[in-house]
């Protein structure tokens, strides 16, 4: 693991789809937020 | 996604941001929206899905799996402060449990605003623990498994 948790999260930024658009969207967008990243392997499954 | 999807007011009233990434482009997240995530949850998954084509984001975060090309299951929670507070890591056969992570938020919301410590299997509502030197070795005096 190249993260660990008491240290700050990575900053990142990613194309995004979001409200029927396409977006760019980075960590630092939600500073002062709580945020949860919910990584999966694909769009299609579902487990 | 669905599952988070379903019950996101939950989070949304605990004032929590959703993003989540795969390594799939925006435009298949378009289209997986359309044809099937819009069917199964009322209005689709209404959080920004990032795309992580090349799985730059997922190494940044150690879930990148190489050999197959894609993200594991991971999940982060990151405080207000930018500091992450909880990760879970699971291999693609096993899905997580959303209330488990409604429940971590709120626990942590609660120590963020308050300083208590909050013992396994805390919800609120429930008793916290007071640290300090006179509560070493009598735990057990204020707080019983299943408290």
């Amino acid at each position: 693991m190249s993260v660990k948790v008491g240290q700050k999260a990575p900053d990142f930024e990613a194309n995004a789809f979001y409200e029927g658009g396409f977006k760019k969207v980075k960590l630092s967008d939600y500073k002062d937020k709580w945020v949860v990243i919910c990584f999966y392997p694909g769009d299609f499954t579902f487990v | 996604m669905a599952s988070v999807a379903a019950r996101y007011e939950e989070l949304k009233e605990l004032g929590v941001e959703v993003l989540s990434c795969s390594v799939d482009s925006q435009f298949t997240h378009k289209i997986w929206q359309e044809v099937e995530l819009s069917k199964m949850v009322d209005g689709g998954v209404p959080f920004p899905m990032l795309s992580d084509t090349g799985g730059k984001v997922g190494s940044l975060y150690g879930v990148y799996d190489e050999e197959e090309g894609v993200n594991l299951r991971g999940r982060f929670l990151i405080d207000p402060d930018g500091v992450i507070q909880a990760m879970e890591v699971l291999t693609p056969p096993v899905g997580r449990n959303f209330s488990e992570l409604v429940r971590q938020v709120q626990a942590f919301q609660h120590v963020r605003k308050t300083g208590e410590p909050t013992p396994a299997g805390w919800q609120p509502g429930k008793k916290t623990l007071k640290p300090g030197p006179e509560l070493v070795g009598r735990v057990w005096e204020t707080w019983k498994i299943g408290d």
